[in-house]
This record gives structure tokens, sequence and C-alpha cells, in this order.
């Protein structure tokens, strides 16, 4: 599948997945590429593009025995962004399938 | 392609394409090496993983923020150059409180070794006709001597860690006006670890209640050896 079409679900997945908890950046990585085929590196300049939007901010999180880490947290314009874009999503995916069932039909 | 190789590549093409905070970037592929490290991938699986950085650079061109964030730091640099004018001369004045205490313990454990010591410079302590009673004036001035120093060392934890808090605050509000990460704040009040503030809370009960009783016994004992309630009138202490 196209990567710039993918691109537009990953980010309401990388919502989806901050939407309920902060992640530091692997985390959501690991998140995204175990379930879609995509390769690791694409999250990253989501994340980046994610935040430049003002829907994410970050903040450095001080762990023992480490660097401090950089979590990803989802914004209140995140939240709605999220919400609308899921509602959008899902009520799209339904009307590609009716249409895709009466193919089936046939 | 290893690790280097992936992150030098990375490099460069993000400074090509004039990307802001690159070392940031950076820093979160490298840590995703050090990840994919510790599951045991080797740096070439990890990077054929990744994709083509010169493709993944490309990808930061989208979502590069433009370069609007010079005004809003600024903003914030002047905002803070007016709360630290505030916030320095709260702290001297913390730290000129600090002062008038230490001078307050001293005075009090100097006069209370005075007693003790049965000596009264230029008559500046107010005399007491007996020995006895003067030990009982020294513990009174020991006591708040140590009640004061308690209260000193009190202050000082708490004037470093309101300036480390404030220090941090001050950094944080640079960083997200750069749009870069930033730290946790910082309590604003002292971190004891238990057992110091066990002791602390101990010290502070004892010499309160040592001052308490010592103060009423001082009073006591002072009025019965005058023979009247207003001693210090019978033992001329405000006239001179």
């Amino acid at each position: 599948m196209n990567i710039q079409y993918k691109k537009g679900v990953i980010e309401l997945c990388v919502l989806s997945m901050l939407y309920r908890k902060d992640s530091y950046g692997y985390d959501v990585s690991e998140y995204i590429s175990k379930r879609i085929n995509i390769s690791d590196g694409t999250v990253y300049p989501i994340l980046r593009k994610l935040k430049s939007e003002g829907l994410v901010t970050t903040y450095l999180s001080e762990e023992s025995g480490g660097p401090p880490r950089k979590y990803y947290k989802i914004t209140d314009l995140g939240r709605r962004q999220y919400l609308a874009d899921k509602a959008e999503w899902l009520s799209f995916v339904r009307q590609v399938e009716s249409i895709l069932e009466e193919d089936g039909n046939e | 392609m290893n690790r280097n190789e992936f992150i030098d590549i990375l490099r460069k093409k993000l400074y090509e394409n004039n990307v802001s905070d690159v070392e940031e970037i950076i820093a979160e592929y490298d840590e995703h090496f050090s990840f994919k490290l510790s599951d045991g991938y080797s740096e070439e699986e990890i990077a054929a993983k990744l994709g083509n950085p010169e493709e993944i650079a490309m990808q930061y061109l989208a979502g590069n923020p433009e370069r609007k964030s010079g005004a809003k730091k600024a903003i914030v640099v002047t905002g803070l150059v007016f709360a630290d004018i505030f916030a320095g001369a709260f702290f001297v004045l913390l730290f000129g409180w600090i002062l008038v205490m230490s001078a307050f313990t001293i005075a009090t454990a100097i006069i209370g070794m005075c007693y003790i010591g049965g000596f009264n410079v230029y008559s500046l302590i107010p005399p007491v006709p007996h020995y006895w009673l003067g030990i009982i004036y020294a513990l009174m001035f020991f006591s708040l001597a140590v009640l004061s120093g308690v209260g000193i060392f009190y202050c000082v934890s708490f004037c470093r860690q309101l300036v480390r808090a404030y220090g941090r605050f001050h950094r944080n509000c640079i960083s997200s006006a750069s749009g870069k990460a930033v730290l946790p704040p910082l309590p604003t009040y002292p971190q004891f670890p238990m057992k110091t503030q066990r002791i602390l809370r101990r010290i502070a009960l004892i010499s309160l209640a040592v001052f308490a009783v010592t103060f009423v016994l001082a009073y006591i004992s002072s009025a019965l050896a005058a023979g009247v309630l207003e001693f210090w009138h019978a033992w001329k202490w405000f006239m001179n």
C-alpha cells in the first residue's frame, strides 16, 4: 500500500496509543510496527509532525540508571482531534466496506 | 549498513534539509538502536528495518516547525527577566532572614555561656543575684539557641531547594519556548530523608519544651527570689 496513504492512518494509530497513555518514542515505534507493516523509522517523523501541530507534547522523565527519557503526551487539542478523526475514519471504513461488499454479492 | 553509517547519513541529510533540532532526532534513532541491540538484533538488521535514512530525512521536511519560535522565545526571556528581578529580591530577603536568625542563635548561645561562666562584660546582660538562677537562665537561652538553630537548618534547606526549583522552572520555560523537551519540575520544599525529619522534629520539640519549662521556672524563681512579681524592678534591670 502507498506509504503516504498509510501515514495518515498511522497518525491516527499513534494518537490512539498516546490517548491511552504517555509513551516514549521507541514504545510507539514498537507498538505500531508490530501491528502494521511499515518500516520502523516511519513513526519518529510522524511523532515530530504531531508535536509541531500541537497535538502532542514531550517531557523528559528522569529514570534511575539511565539518561532522561523523552516521553510523548497527547494535548487537549490532540484529544479532540483524535476523537473527531476516529469517528470520521470509522464511518469512512464502513462506507468503503459497503461499496466493496456490493461487488462481492455479484 | 551499520549503526554509525545509518546515523551519519541521517544526520548529514537532516542538516542539508535545514531541519531544526537535528540532535534531538538523532538521539531518538540512537535510542532505537540501543533498545533493539539489547533485544538481540544486529546493527544491520535494525538499520534495514528502520528504512532508508535519506528517505527518513525527507519525511522530516513536512513536519519541520517554522522559525516562528524566535519571537516567542524573546517574549518568554523578557518575562523571565522581570520574574528574576522579583525572585532575586525575594531570595535576598530570605538570605537576610537567615543572617538575622544566625545572629540571634549565636547571641543567645553567648548569653547562656555568660550566665554559666558568671561573667558579665560591661554589664550588658541583666544581672541575677544568685548563681543557681543564672543556670536556669542559661538553660533557657541554650534551648532557644538550639530551637533557632533547627530553624536555620530548615530555612537554609528551604532556601536552597527554592533556588533549585526556580532554576529548573527557568530552564523549562526557555526549553518549552524553543520547542525542546522539558524536565519535570522540582518540589519547592526541601526533601529530607525520614530519619533526618524525625531527628529534626525531635530536637525542635525537646528544645521547645525545655525553653517553655525553663522560662516559667525562671520567672517563678526570680519572682520568689526578689519577693515581688515584677522582679526586674527589684533588680534594677532597665535603669542605668
